[in-house]
Parts: C-alpha cells; sequence; structure tokens
C-alpha cells in the first residue's frame, strides 16, 4: 500500500512585487511504498520544501491531492502517525531541551512516564545527553538539528518527513542522523526526505526521485542506477599519442586528461580487448581498467544539464549542488 | 481537549517570563500601596476611596495592556519565526490553537489582576478599610474587559502585524470605553446617517463600559445581580464569536 501518494500538485506563489502568480510548482505526482525510503532530489530552488510544506498541510496546493494512508491531511487523526523534520529548526527558545521534547510529546498525545523514558532514550540516541536542561537557544547547528530530529520521531510516527535532515552538519554529525534513520527504516518505518547531498542519500535510499523546476524529472531506485551505466569501462592510461586516440575514437565515449594521465570511457564491454590491444600496441602504459558505476550524482548532474538552458544557469545549479 | 491545555501552559509560561511583565507588577504595586502613604490628608472613608479608585483602575490598565503587548507579539512571533509549524503538525487543530494561545494568556492576566487586587485589598485594610463586595466585583468585571480584549487582539494577531495588532486594539480599546456614549450622541444627532453610523459602532465594537464598576466600588454603591449577569454572558459571547473569527482566518493561512 502506497503511505504517502502526492498526486499532480500545483502550486503557484503571488510575487510581492508585481502581484503576479507565477507557478513554482507544475504537476508533481508521486508515491511512497510501505516501508520505503524515498529520496527526494532537487536543486535549490526546485520546490522541494514547498512540496513537503503542502504534503504537511501548512500550504494549500492551488490544485492536486495528497493522500497519507489513504486519508486527506485534513484528517486531524493523520497528523498521529507523521513526524517532521523542517529545514531550519523553527524551535521554542524559552524552552530546555527537555521541556520542549515535552511539550512535542504532549501534542502527540503522549503522557506520563512513558513519554519522560522516550525523551530520556532519544536523547541518548543522538547524543544529547547532558545538554537536556539547556535552553534551545544556546543550541549549535548541530545540536539544534539533533534536537529537530528527536522531535520528529518522538511519537514513533509510521512516515518520517525530513527537509534536508543532512544540512549544516559535519561528517560526524551527518553520521549519527544516517545511523539513526537507518535503524527507523530497519523497523520499517516508511520515511521521505529531500537533500542535495548525494552520498547520504545513495547510502539509505531505497529510490530516488528527481525534482527539477517544479516537475518530477525523474524516478530510480538504487538498483536500476547501479544498472544505468552497466557495461562502461573505463581505462587509465599514461603516455598514449593523440593521434591513437583518435584512431579510437568510435570506441570511446570520452576521454578526460590529467597531466599525462588519460582516462578513456569506452562506451560498451565488448570493445574494451580491442581498445586496450590498441592502446599497448602504441606504447600506453595501462595503469587501472575498471567498470564504471554511475553514481546519483552522474544521474543528477545529467538531468539537471539535459534542460535547454543557458551556461551559467548550469554551472549555478551544478554548484549549488556540490558545493 | 488536552492539546488546549498543552498550548494553553506553554503560552502561559512564555507569557510569564518576560521581565517587563514582573516590572509592570512591582512597580504597580508600589503605586498601590504608595495611595496609602500618599493620602495622609484624607482620612478614613476619603482615603479608603482614593486607594481603590487608583488601584482599580490601575489593575484594568495593567491588564489589558499586558493582554494588547503580550497577545500582540507572542502569536505573531511564533508565525514568525515558525515555531507554529512545531504545533499544527501535529494532531491539533487550529481551532484549538487559538483557544490555547487565549486561555494561556488568560492565566497570565488572571494572576497579574489577582495580584494587583491582593494588593489593592490590602491598602484599603491598611487604611482602616473594609474590604467590600463591590471591590471584589469591579475586579471580576476588569477580568471580563481583559478577556473581551485578549480575543479581540488574538483576532487581528492572526493576520496581522504586532504594531497593527496594538493600534486597532487601541482603537478598539479607546471606543469600546466610549461606546456607551457614543450611543447616546447617536441619539441627539438625530439625523439617520449618521446615527446609522453610530448604532453600527455600538453593535459591532465591544460595550467596555458595562465593564466599568470603579464608581460602584468606590462609594459602595450596590451592584445588582442582573448586571453581573449579563456582563458575564456579553464577554463570554463577544469573546466566543471573536475567537471563532479568529479561528476562520487562521484556518485559511498558509504558512510558507
Ligand atoms: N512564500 C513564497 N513566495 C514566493 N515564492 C516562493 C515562496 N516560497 C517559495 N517560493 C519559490 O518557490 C520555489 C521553490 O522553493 P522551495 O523552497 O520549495 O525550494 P527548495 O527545493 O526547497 O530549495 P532549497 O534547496 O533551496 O531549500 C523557489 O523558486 C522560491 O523562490
Ligand atoms: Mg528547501
Amino acid at each position: 500500500m502506497d503511505i504517502l501518494s502526492v498526486e499532480e500538485i500545483r502550486k503557484s506563489f503571488k510575487s510581492d512585487f508585481t502581484r503576479q502568480r507565477s507557478e513554482v510548482l507544475h504537476g508533481v505526482s508521486f508515491r511512497a511504498s510501505d516501508g520505503e525510503v524515498l529520496g527526494f532530489l532537487g536543486p535549490n530552488g526546485a520546490g522541494k520544501t514547498t512540496t513537503i510544506k503542502i504534503i504537511l498541510g501548512l500550504i494549500r496546493p492551488d490544485s492536486g491531492k495528497v493522500r497519507v494512508m489513504g486519508r486527506d491531511i485534513s484528517d486531524r487523526g493523520i497528523k498521529k502517525v507523521i513526524g517532521y523534520m523542517p529545514e531550519k529548526a523553527y524551535f521554542y527558545n524559552h524552552l530546555s531541551l527537555r521541556e520542549f521534547l515535552e511539550f512535542c510529546g504532549r501534542m502527540s498525545g503522549m503522557k506520563g512516564d512513558l513519554l519522560r523514558d522516550r525523551i530520556s532514550e532519544l536523547i541518548e540516541l543522538v547524543g544529547l545527553s547532558g545538554s537536556e536542561d539547556r535552553k534551545l537557544k544556546g543550541f549549535s547547528k548541530g545540536m539544534t538539528q539533533r534536537a529537530g530530529l528527536i522531535q520528529a520521531i518522538i511519537h514513533d510516527p509510521d512516515l518520517l518527513i525530513l527537509d534536508e535532515p543532512f544540512s549544516g552538519l559535519d561528517p560526524m554529525g551527518r553520521k549519527l542522523i544516517r545511523d539513526v534513520l537507518m535503524r527507523l527504516r530497519d523497523e520499517g518505518k516508511t520515511i521521505f526526505f529531500s537533500s542535495h547531498i548525494l552520498p547520504d542519500m545513495e547510502m539509505i535510499c531505497d529510490r530516488t526521485c528527481i525534482i527539477k523546476k517544479g516537475r518530477v524529472v525523474r524516478q530510480l531506485s538504487m538498483g536500476e542506477l547501479t544498472r544505468v551505466g552497466e557495461g562502461k569501462v573505463d581505462i587509465r592510461a599514461r603516455s598514449c599519442p593523440q593521434e591513437e586516440i583518435e584512431n579510437i575514437a568510435d570506441y570511446i565515449e570520452g576521454v578526460r586528461k590529467n597531466h599525462d594521465e588519460s582516462i578513456i570511457s569506452v562506451s560498451k564491454q565488448e570493445y574494451t580487448r580491442s581498445v586496450l590491444t590498441r592502446l599497448l600496441d602504441c606504447g600506453a602504459d595501462i595503469l587501472s581498467v575498471a567498470t564504471r558505476h554511475p553514481t546519483l550524482e552522474d544521474v543528477f548532474l545529467d538531468e539537471i544539464e539535459s534542460g535547454s538552458k543557458g551556461e551559467s544557469e548550469k554551472q549555478e545549479e551544478i554548484e549549488a549542488v556540490t558545493g | 481537549m488536552s492539546g488546549i491545555k498543552t498550548i494553553a501552559l506553554n503560552t502561559f509560561r512564555e507569557s510569564i517570563r518576560g521581565k517587563v511583565l514582573y516590572v509592570v507588577l512591582v512597580f504597580g504595586g508600589i503605586l498601590i500601596l504608595s495611595t496609602y502613604f500618599l493620602s495622609p490628608l484624607s482620612v478614613g472613608s476619603a482615603r479608603e476611596k482614593i486607594i481603590t479608585d487608583v488601584g482599580l483602575a490601575f489593575i484594568s490598565f495593567i491588564g489589558v495592556m499586558t493582554v494588547v503587548v503580550v497577545g500582540s507579539t507572542l502569536v505573531h512571533k511564533e508565525i514568525d519565526k515558525k515555531a507554529v509549524y512545531m504545533v499544527l503538525i501535529r494532531p491539533i487543530t487550529r481551532l484549538e490553537y487559538i483557544l490555547g494561545k487565549f486561555f494561556g494568556i488568560m492565566t497570565a492576566v488572571l494572576l497579574i489582576a489577582l495580584v494587583m487586587g491582593v494588593l489593592t485589598a490590602l491598602s484599603v485594610l491598611l487604611g482602616g478599610g473594609n474590604i467590600s463586595g463591590q471591590l471584589v466585583a469591579a475586579v471580576y468585571f476588569s477580568i471580563l474587559e481583559m478577556a473581551v480584549m485578549c480575543s479581540i487582539v488574538l483576532f487581528f494577531s492572526t493576520f496581522t502585524t504586532p504594531v497593527l495588532t496594538f493600534f486597532f486594539a487601541a482603537c478598539v480599546f479607546a471606543a469600546g470605553s466610549l461606546s456607551g456614549d457614543l450611543r447616546v450622541f447617536a441619539e441627539k444627532m438625530g439625523s439617520s446617517g449618521g446615527k446609522l453610523i453610530m448604532d453600527l459602532f455600538y453593535y459591532i465594537l465591544p460595550n467596555l463600559s458595562i465593564f466599568n464598576y470603579r464608581h460602584e466600588a468606590v462609594h459602595q454603591l450596590p451592584v445588582p445581580i442582573n448586571d453581573l449577569l449579563i456582563s458575564s454572558v456579553y464577554s463570554l459571547v463577544y469573546c466566543g464569536a471573536l475567537l471563532l473569527l479568529a479561528y476562520l482566518v487562521f484556518r485559511r493561512r498558509e504558512f510558507t
């Protein structure tokens, strides 16, 4: 069954100055099935946060439908099964961590010892022990992010929605959040999270949904991802003459040069032997031969670049993604 | 129900957190107590009258001020800083949110009114007077007035800025306090156009003059039980209507 289904969501915002409406989501659709970890990948301004807020009922779509376990988000009971971690921390600064979590837990219908034990357990889990009674105001970015994660899972929700859970964290913090998410995945929770940090996404996602300029441009499972570029081989070689490379141009997809080294991408598995032979014959040193699997990053950049747009815009987006 | 309680408690704690509140309380307390010392010339009932008058005026003024200041900033800040997300994504309706805010703020001002009421009573006792039923009734009426103002402030703060909320609330308060007079004025005007507008004002604005029993308390005049009842019901209905309106506006709001 689909835990989350988003169908043909459209949303436009009024500009403050011109009062004109511009559409930022042009019919976004996707689904997340029970127990799935679905990544939501897209460059800055693609509409990830807007989509997430629509799912949560914080923003109304102009048209389209969101269903969580087949129910509408205005159905108040359904919010019990959803946990949300916002992009930026929006907390009550005057509360201590424990007070804040108690507040959140109570609003989700928890109370008493159960709530207290759960809070202690989660504080321990994310490594915030010792900071229970500190005011949230004084929390660092990483600590706030962890507090944000706790409040999202305090009521043990079946569907977890996280908006850029890894942003602004050091490697340790990233690993910690990743570990918690993997643990939740093992418990069978459905997780939907946005990010532009690709390695994190590759590591924990079952599937990725790529959004660009308000449109879902591609959805692919991690299985598909490893199959996308199957059969392609990269050969790293030193001192190969330029003429020889031109001679084998039909067999190869491209060459990247790095000082006197060349990385030659063979376009088909069966050409590998001939290309290697030619290279050896002309006196090149072969340093390595490896099968190339595309990373999510390759696919992502492909999708981003495939649009018809100016160079500078491309560059901006690439920087946004990699930087 | 428990949602309202949780939000109310949090709101109450945030309301009484500000240092301003304590400053106001201490300042008000000193002022009320000082009337006892500042009126040494007048003795007996005259002194008691001054203390009662000043004390009640202060309770009403500070109570309403607190409601307006806290009410206009609290909700707005919460929306602005997006802390409200943490509430709205949980199984809490927006009506419960509004009601929670209302009861939270009211609990805080109730506390203030009680402290200041006790201080006034203490001054009266020190001055050799007795605590009259009218004094207690007058404080009660003041609280009803604060409740009406609280619902007005919450209504405005669901769609406008703190500054405008404060401004509107001050206007409503001023006009509402004069509401009865406006009516009399309208009767005298006779002309149908002006009268219509005055009537409109009279019915839309809260008639705050029915919550002012200072005169009765000072001069120990009887307060009819009927007045007590009518004012209570009036306050209840007015608050109910405005909180409902606040909810209707809030329900339509988007949080981008
Ligand atoms: N309240 C708003 N008013 C006008 N435009 C908005 C509003 N909120 C978002 N937008 C626009 O909608 C588009 C999508 O924004 P959104 O925040 O959803 O992007 P995002 O994918 O989350 O980006 P990021 O990776 O930077 O967080 C952007 O072009 C943004 O300018
Ligand atoms: Mg975003």
